[in-house]
């Protein structure tokens, strides 16, 4: 049967034929089934594209201006607002934390992890200069094992941190915790960090490279998903220690596809067949009954 | 020798437990102690020269005096520090919060026309070039009263090295600790991160904020030198102590039952603690100052207390009370040519017998 055999006389012997589908039907339903698997498979990516949980970390084929809070290459990556409160330690003001989210972005290189987190903070404190100077902070919480998730505040003795930490007197540091207050400075950090203050917000980008082969030190190069909690601080509230605004565990996505778990479109994809497949027999079912 | 389980915490007049023992902080082998006689302090800060001098001379330390001479009554330093809070609550189980004072408070570090007045030959007086409106000392001298009766005294201060201190008990990140040996509280300087809720919570304000090395500091009770590592390297009291012209201070352990501090504080119960109502125990004891009697207008003596009562113990606490009866009902004995051991001890001028630093070298 060709195309330009006569449309009707195909119709006419596909129905004489004992009722069958037409050709016409036929086409529609390959078209609404195309359409169905397609939309289907891109399903995921339109409305469910991050997990949640996850920050996104969008691979670069080089470093750019990453490092750069403001650079250019940070305006294609995905930025997430992650709720922050405060953490509720033993300190004094424990309760009293002033940041309420930050928006946090991930991206790679072959070699660096960079992760710029910012937030709104109209008063850039930079100075300890003073008695009753605290500086505004940050931080990033990395598990010292990729596989597990540790307690949230600052980790455990069995199942300790890693922080990079920043703030805006002293610069950068990195930490290792093994619970409440037991962190202590790594020597010689390999984290960088820099910062801006525009307007009314922070933005901080810290970067790593991502292999680490020194114990104690997150190593972020084994084609895992790395969780990652975050926290600020906001020093024109005196807010230093677990006096704090800090997140629940996010995770990196930095697992085998970074475009997203394969299977889930293999599923959507079978799930838009499965519905056309039950339209066609359904459209069949009714045509029958009719007695077409 | 530890038995704070067997003597009540809240009971402030618990010297010596049952059996006879003198309550230590927890996990402390003896504790280090001093007791300051009120009535031989003549302001002349030789001992915090002495101490500043060792330790705080530069590096971000220019403001601090880890050791003070105040004037009473007066604002002290940092100013009106027993208005900052820190300590416990009643039940001397709660933190009750302090505040951090603010840097003027302590008073600057003011600069002098020394240039103007040595170098470049003018005639100015010889001033702080800024305008200088407080600093320690500001208000010396001044005391209370109206004249003829007019009042003052010298309190020397330093860490009290409490045996339930409420510096340490603040700290997140145990930087600050009370030390096995002797109970001398020091700051690990390389676990402090400068969150500085010890100095809010020392109501006596003797922890200080280094902004230089971001960390806090605080009196070590001069310990290289009672350990044997100061000058000739010889066991020393504390240079405060050992420089004081008067040698107002003795320096020992408090559970050196055969020591004068022992004796001072556990038995004649004369050396007691300032603000013993902030809970932290103390470790540095005073004998309250006496004065001489209110005289009338025309002179003539009046058999009134000089010094107000209650204000002592404002500062001493009620114990002042007794404490101060006993030391009169002592010096009577002596004056009527009776022995009084309590006399001696505050009489002496033996420094063996005032500082008695190496009576548990043998304990390993």
């Amino acid at each position: 049967m060709t195309a330009d055999a006569g449309r009707g006389d195909a119709d006419r012997s596909d129905a004489e034929a004992g009722g069958g589908l037409g050709s016409r039907e036929l086409a529609a339903a390959a078209a609404i089934a195309l359409a169905v698997v397609l939309a289907t498979a891109a399903f995921p990516m339109l409305v469910d594209a991050r997990a949640a949980y996850e920050i996104p970390v969008e691979r670069q084929a080089g470093a750019g201006d990453l490092a750069e809070p403001t650079g250019d290459a940070w305006e294609s990556v995905e930025t997430v607002s992650v709720p922050l409160s405060s953490s509720g330690a033993a300190v004094p003001g424990g309760s009293d934390a002033t940041v309420d989210s930050a928006g946090v972005a991930a991206a790679r290189t072959d070699e660096r992890l960079y992760l710029r987190l910012s937030w709104d903070d109209g008063t850039a404190n930079t100075s300890t200069d003073s008695l009753r100077a605290f500086a505004d902070a940050a931080a990033v919480q990395l598990p010292v094992s990729t596989e597990k998730q540790p307690p949230i505040a600052m980790g455990s003795a069995d199942d300790r941190v890693n922080v990079w930490y920043w703030n805006g007197a002293d610069g950068t540091e990195s930490l290792l915790a093994g619970g409440a207050g037991s962190t202590t400075r790594l020597p010689e950090s390999a984290v960088e960090a820099t910062a801006t203050h525009t307007g009314d917000r922070w933005a901080v980008v810290f970067s790593r490279s991502l292999a680490s082969d020194r114990a104690n030190v997150t190593d972020v190069d084994d084609g895992e998903d790395v969780n990652a909690a975050f926290a600020v601080w906001e020093g024109s509230n005196d807010e230093r220690s677990g006096q704090k605004a800090a997140s629940e565990w996010y995770y990196l996505s930095l697992g085998p596809d970074d475009g997203g778990a394969p299977y889930e479109t293999v599923l959507w994809a079978i799930a838009g067949a499965a519905v056309v497949f039950t339209t066609l027999v359904t459209v069949e079912g009714v045509r029958r009954t009719r007695g077409e | 020798m530890s038995t704070d389980d067997t003597v009540s915490r809240t009971d402030e007049t618990a010297r010596q437990t049952e059996d006879g023992d003198v309550p230590l902080a927890e996990g402390v082998d003896h504790q280090i102690a001093m007791v300051m006689d009120l009535n031989k302090c003549i302001g002349c800060q030789t001992c915090t020269i002495a101490c500043k001098t060792n330790w705080t001379e530069s590096g971000g330390r220019e403001y601090m005096y880890w050791n003070n001479v105040e004037t009473k009554p007066g604002a002290g330093y940092p100013r009106d520090w027993e208005e900052l809070g820190g300590g416990w609550d009643e039940d001397g189980q709660s933190r009750t919060p302090g505040e951090l004072p603010e840097k003027e408070e302590y008073g600057r570090a003011w600069e002098f026309n020394h240039e103007a007045i040595m170098y470049e030959g003018s005639d100015e007086p010889l001033r702080p070039m800024e305008n200088a409106d407080w600093g320690p000392n500001w208000d010396e001298d001044e005391g209370a009263g109206e004249y003829p009766n007019s009042y003052y005294f010298y309190l020397p201060r330093i860490c009290n090295h409490c045996t339930h201190p409420s510096c340490v008990e603040a700290c997140p990140r145990s930087a600050i600790y009370k030390r096995e040996e002797d109970g001398i509280v020091l700051v690990d300087q390389d676990r402090c991160r400068g969150y500085r809720y010890c100095v809010e919570g020392c109501p006596y304000k003797k922890v200080f904020y280094n902004a230089q090395t971001k960390t806090s500091e605080k009196c070590i009770f001069c310990y290289p030198r009672i350990e044997g590592e100061g000058p000739e390297g010889e066991v020393r009291p504390p240079s405060c102590a050992e420089d004081c012209p008067p040698q107002l201070r003795h320096v020992g352990f408090l559970d050196d039952e055969e020591g004068p501090i022992h004796k001072l504080v556990n038995e004649y119960e004369v050396a007691l603690r300032l603000h013993p109502e902030y809970r932290t125990e103390p470790n540095v004891y005073y004998i309250p100052p006496y004065a001489p009697p209110q005289t009338s207008e025309s002179g003539e003596t009046v058999d009134a207390n000089r010094i107000p009562r209650n204000y002592l113990e404002e500062l001493f606490g009620p114990a002042v009370e007794s404490a101060l009866n006993t030391i009169t009902r002592e010096r009577e004995k002596a004056e009527r040519g009776e022995e009084s051991e309590l006399m001696e001890i505050l009489s002496t001028v033996n420094n063996d017998d005032q500082y008695r630093l190496e009576v548990f070298d043998d304990d390993g």
